[in-house]
Parts: C-alpha cells; structure tokens; sequence
C-alpha cells in the first residue's frame, strides 16, 4: 500500500511522463524548416532590440517596493478574517465582537491608507516623473534677435 | 482574548508522519547555509538573499513547532516575521540602490572607506 | 503604553506637517510632542505593575523610568538639530517622524512581557536607525556605514529569531511567565534546545547592543553615520536595548543563572578590553566616542552578569549618566567638528579641539564635564553609576571581573583626558564659535545634570 506520499510522488512521474510525451510527440510530427524572423523573439510584432538582461529605470523599483510593502502587509486580514466572523463570538457578545473587529481592522488599513497617501503626495506613483528639462544656451545674441528672424522667414 | 477561542484543531495525522526532528534539522541545515552565505558573499544583495534564508528557516521551524504544539501562537509570530522582513527588504533594497548609485556596483569589497 | 500609541499617531503627523511650505514648524512640533509623550509617560506612575495588551507589554516604575530616559535624550538631541534647513537634499520631516517611530521601538523592548513585542519592537528601533545612518545620501561613508549596519543587524535578527523558535520549541511559549514556569521545572533545566535557544537569542541582542565579539561594526556605523544620529545610536538604543537583556535574563532565565553566566563574563570582560584598549589608537574623536560606547556597554554588561535585585536600577542610573554626558560630548563635537571642516567635510580629530578653551570657555567646561563624567571621576553622575555597577558585582562575589573592569576604567582615563588636553593645553584657534540659544540650553542642561546626580546620587533614589 502507497503512503500519502507515495502518491504525490506518482503524480509527479505522471506530470513528467506527461509533458515529455506530449512535446516529444510534437517534435515528431510537426514540420521543421527555421528562418530568421521566426527565430526571433516575438514582442507583438516589434522589432526585437539588445538583450533581456537590460536593466530597469529605477522607477519601476519604486512602484515595487510599493507594492511589496502594502501586498505583505495585507497578509494581517487572514488571521482577522478568521475571527471576524466567529459565530461564537458573536453570540457571546451579543453582536458587539464584529464591531470591535472592525474598528480595530478599519485603524489598521487607515495607517496603510496613510501611508500610501503619503507616498502618493510626495509623487513616488507617477508613472512618468515630470522633469521637463529646458534647453539653456548662454549666447549673447539675445532672444528678440531670433524672434526678428524667424519673423522674416515667415513672411517670405 | 481566551484561549480557548485560540484552539487550533488538531493536526492531521499526515502531517505527523514526518517526525519533529526532520525539521528540525532541515530548518538547521537552512538556517546553517544562510549563515555561511552571509559571510562568504560579497555581492551584497545575495549577502540579503542569506539573511532571507535565515528568516525563513526560522519561519519554517516556527511553524513546525506550532503544528505539533496545536499552538497557534507560533503562526501568528510566522505572520510577524513576514511582514516586518518586507520592511525590512523594502529599506534594505532602497539602501543599496543609494550605494549603487553613488559607486556603480554592489560588491561589498568596495566599502573600505571606513576602517579601524 | 500611552507613549507608544501618542508617539505612533504623532509620527504620522509629523510626517504630514512636512508638507507645509515652511519647515521652521517641525523642530518646536516635534520637541512638543516628544513633551507630550513623556508626559502622558507618567500616566501610570505609581499605578504598581500593570499589563497592557492582552498582557504583553508591562508597565512598572522602572520601566516607566527607562521610558523616561529615553524620552528625555530624544528630547535633547531634537533640540540639537538645528542643521537640517541648511541642506537642501534633508527631508526634515521625514528624519523626526522616523525619529518618534524609533522611539516607539524602544519603549516596546523596555517594557515587552512577550516577544512578539520584543521583535516588533527591536524591529522598528533598528530599521529606523538603519535609515537615519545613510540619511546623507551623497557621502559614501554614510552610505556604507548604513549598508553595513543593515547586513549585520539583519544578520543578528535572523540569529536572534532563531533562537526565539528554538525557545518556542523547547517551553511552548512565548510571553516571559510562560518561559519562566517551563525553565523553572526539571525538564527545563535539562532542555539542551532551550539552552541553545537563549544562547542564540542573547548573541542577537548582544549584537545590537555592541558587545565584543559581535562589536565590528560599531566603529564603523558610528563614524559613518551623520553625528546627530550616532548620538541617537549610542544613547537611545543602547539603554532601550540593555533595558531588554535585563528583562529577559531577570524575568525568565534567572532560574538558569549557572548557565548563562559563563558566558555572559567571558563576553564582559572581552567587550571591556577590546572597547578600552581599541579606544586608546584612535586619533578621531568620533571613533574614540565608538569604542567608548562598546566599553561602556561592558560596565552595563558587568551588572547584567551580577544579576542582583539592584541590578535594574544600577543600570538605570549608569545609562542616564552614560547617556546624558554622551550627548553633550557629541553636542560639542558637532559644533567644533563644523567650524573647522576641512574640504567641506567635518574634521572630527582631536587636533580640532585644540586651544579650544580660550575662545569658547563653556563649550571646554561641557566637554570636560561629560569627560570627567565618561571616565567615571568623582563628583559627576558617570562615577556614581559605575560605583553601582561594581558595587553589585561585589555583591555577587564576582571580584576578578571587578579587577578587570577597575584596570580598564584606568585606561579610559588616557583617552577621555587626550582631548581635554588638547582643549586646555594645546595651542590651536578654534575661533568663537556661535552657540544657537536652544543648543547652548541643552549643553548647560546636560552637563547640569551631570553634576546634579554627580553630588547627590541619593536623588535619584528618591525620585522612583
């Protein structure tokens, strides 16, 4: 008689089993005749440029972090949530119990809100930081000089 | 908060097939293997892969503990843990992007400014 | 308790004040909520011993007394930080929010009676101080005291959790009364998975208190870091975190004394002689600072290891001493560090302090108080607190430690006094230096503090 084990284990010989016979099975069977577009890597339809291995503006690593943060800390409504709903409880404090659970859950996502707003104020979510540069050339013909010019060339 | 609303359920037999000591050792040889990482990397980022792994195999024999002891105590620090290692990623990351910033690499070697 | 919820609501609102057009608002907000916290500190006093928390977090006289210590150092070094509008890259706000969130960690390992408070609370003191080390963005040796004190106070985290799994493992429990009546049994005294699990737990704390061996990185944070934090650093953590030992060693393993005090004096007497010794070679006075607080953390450690019923209080004492003359040095430091930049960096040697006495007689006065106070000479509060410290060791017959620690504070003598020298004794122009009215008031406070308890301990006493 298999333990419990023993038939995990089967089932991960099956998986094996499986996969391998279904992609050996199509190498056999489908045509084989490569050329170099179809080698390429597929981006909708773009033109593939430079490696994978290229890295990240930073910005995306903020968002991460971001979200790394509020993701984990989420995982505090679990065990609430188990206990939130506790028929028992409830009924032993005459319905006061899902009042107190929900103050004390609504003051914990209030501190993540807060925090987020805060990230959000200081513009650590903006996709795209503005930073509009503005060419600066120290010459000096002045600005009026150009304008002149221009000017001209647009009449004639 | 009575304990008796704490009660876990009790474990499964299944789970109990695999002795105490199994994870004892495996959260040991984890908890070894991290150690030795932080001392022996320089890249500081698998240096912090080193420390993750020594938090979890602490994680993992917490959690051991906890279904053998039908405790649900030790789950509870488990969640603890994990959200305060997310802090700590989050600063622990930002601090090294600063230092990459300034110096263009993670090797730890290149920290020599401050010696005794 | 009323602390930590003020501090944790006043810190967000700190946090939102940065906002504000003008930054000139934040130092007196935030020195007047640091006032509110401590006030809403004595709440409890003289309310005997109270749980909170679904009892895990306790509250007594002494540990609302270490509450207040830390409060009154924060308070100090708040007022001390008048340099922040100059820089255009500081984020005010965001240093003094961090700031009152530390301060929430600490008074949670002060007073922890379960150790899922404890880890939260170690948790939020150090990641907090890992943030303001690397606060100067652009300095490299900021940037790498702040990696390096990351990857090891991660490190011992990860050591120190394991060893609070292993205890879970060995007694089932994880509030202090629950370890206590497992260690009090016969199985406990026997349970080689709890021994290895304090062993542990104890490394990772020692770690975060800068005990030798596990003291490599102090040195090298403390000098990297900006000075205000290091004062931060040296005093609050250090007095928050031996408060912790204490209540760990004293609540539930004081059943196991023969085992743990071994080692305990091995790493005492180590931690003593690496800090002095080390101390003497340095020629910057930060790094002296360094070393001074890994020795001073020794003389705590001593009556850690004494483990008597004055234990508590002598620790008390010696981190009030101990914290209030290191904030005036740093203060004093700071202010001559500025003036006399070189290459626009600070220049923290001791040739900075020479001829000092001259041009600027308060700020040599201070310096040597909280000097005299350091190396632990009579009439100032440092003396007192080591007379505590080795009277207890004496109690508990402990005399070659004493002999050890006595030659030691010997040798602190030389290296306290090199730059008290260099201040009287040396030629040098240090220039008059421009005291701001707040800083001048916390120096004269220190140091009247330290004088204060420095002539009449008895006080002190009185006040608990």
């Amino acid at each position: 008689m298999l333990s419990d084990f023993g038939t995990i284990f089967l089932f991960i010989l099956a998986a094996v089993a499986l996969v391998s016979m279904m992609l050996g099975m199509a190498r056999l069977l489908r045509p084989n005749n490569p050329n170099e577009e179809k080698l390429s890597t597929y981006e909708s339809g773009e033109e593939p440029l430079g490696n994978a291995n290229v890295q990240f503006n930073v910005r995306f690593y903020v968002v991460a972090l971001i979200f790394v943060l509020f993701d984990v800390e989420l995982i505090f409504l679990f065990p609430w949530a188990v206990v939130f709903g506790n028929e028992d409880l409830i009924q032993q404090t005459n319905g006061q119990w899902g009042w107190f659970a929900l103050a004390e859950m609504t003051v914990f996502v209030g501190i993540l809100v807060l925090g987020l707003a805060y990230a959000w104020a200081k513009g650590y979510l903006d996709w795209v930081r503005p930073e509009p540069k503005t060419p600066h050339v120290d010459s000096p013909v002045p600005t009026s000089l150009y304008q002149q010019v221009n000017e001209k060339y647009k009449k004639s | 908060m009575e304990p008796s609303m704490l009660q876990m359920p009790a474990i499964p037999e299944i789970i109990q097939l695999i002795p105490l000591k199994n994870y004892l050792i495996l959260s040991t040889a984890l908890f070894v293997i991290g150690i030795i990482g932080v001392l022996t990397r320089r890249n500081a980022i698998v240096i912090f892969m080193s420390i993750e792994l020594m938090l979890n195999a602490a994680n993992l024999l917490l959690i051991a503990f906890s279904s053998y002891k039908s405790d649900p105590a030790g789950q509870v620090f488990v969640f603890f843990i994990m959200a305060v290692a997310a802090a700590e990623v989050a600063v622990g990351l930002a601090i090294i992007v600063m230092i990459y910033r300034n110096t263009r690499t993670t090797d730890v070697g290149f920290l020599n400014k401050l010696k005794w | 308790m009323y602390p930590i919820i003020l501090l944790s609501v006043l810190g967000i609102v700190v946090l939102f004040l940065g906002f504000m057009k003008s930054k000139n608002i934040l130092l007196p907000a935030t020195l007047l909520f640091l006032a509110l916290a401590l006030g809403s500190n004595f709440i409890d006093w003289n309310q005997g011993p109270l749980l909170y928390f679904y009892g895990m977090f306790s509250v007594t006289n002494l540990t609302l007394a270490f509450n207040a210590i830390v409060l009154i150092s924060a308070f100090l070094i708040v007022a001390m930080t008048r340099g922040f509008q100059d820089d255009e890259e500081a984020q005010p706000a965001e240093y003094y929010g961090i700031m009152l969130f530390s301060l929430v960690g600490a008074i949670m390992i002060i007073g922890y009676e379960h150790l899922i408070i404890f880890f939260v609370g170690i948790e939020i003191l150090s990641v907090a101080m890992y943030i303001l080390t690397g606060s100067d963005k652009r300095n490299l040796r900021s940037n790498e005291a702040s990696l390096k004190y990351f990857l090891m106070g991660a490190f011992a985290t990860g050591i120190m959790l394991f060893g609070i799994a292993l205890l879970y493992g060995a007694t089932g429990a994880f509030s202090l009364t629950g370890i206590r009546g497992f260690v009090s049994t016969a199985a406990g005294a026997q349970s080689y998975i709890l021994y290895a699990g304090l062993l542990l737990l104890l490394i990772g704390m020692l770690f975060k208190v800068s005990a030798a061996p596990f003291h490599f990185w102090t040195p090298d944070v403390y000098d990297g870091a900006p000075s205000i934090f290091t004062t931060f650093m040296s005093t609050i953590v250090k007095t928050a975190g031996f408060a912790a030992i204490f209540r760990l060693l004293s609540h539930s393993f004081a059943g196991i004394y023969d085992f743990w005090y071994i080692t305990l004096a091995v790493i005492t007497v180590l931690t003593l002689f690496v800090g002095n010794v080390v101390a003497v070679y340095q020629d910057s006075f930060k790094r002296m600072m360094a070393y001074s607080s890994i020795s001073h953390a020794g003389y705590l450690l001593i009556a850690l290891t004494a483990l008597t019923a004055q234990t508590e209080r002598s620790i008390l004492f010696y981190s009030m001493a101990y914290s209030v003359a290191t904030i005036s040095a740093f203060g004093v430091l700071m202010l001559i560090a500025k003036e006399k930049s070189l290459d626009g960096r600070p220049n923290e040697s001791y040739d900075a302090f020479n001829g000092l006495a001259k041009q600027n007689p308060l700020l040599a006065f201070v310096l040597t108080v909280s000097m005299l106070s350091l190396a632990g000479i009579p009439l100032t509060a440092g003396f007192w607190g080591k007379f505590f410290v080795f009277s207890s060791a004496a109690d508990r017959g402990l005399i070659w430690m004493l002999v050890v620690a006595v030659l030691m504070s010997a040798v602190g003598i030389y290296y306290y006094f090199r730059v008290v020298i260099a201040s009287y004794m040396k030629e040098g122009n240090t220039g008059k230096i421009r005291v701001a009215p707040f800083y001048q008031i916390v120096l004269v406070a220190a140091t009247v503090i330290t004088i204060l308890f420095g002539l009449a301990p008895g006080f002190f006493e009185q006040l608990l």
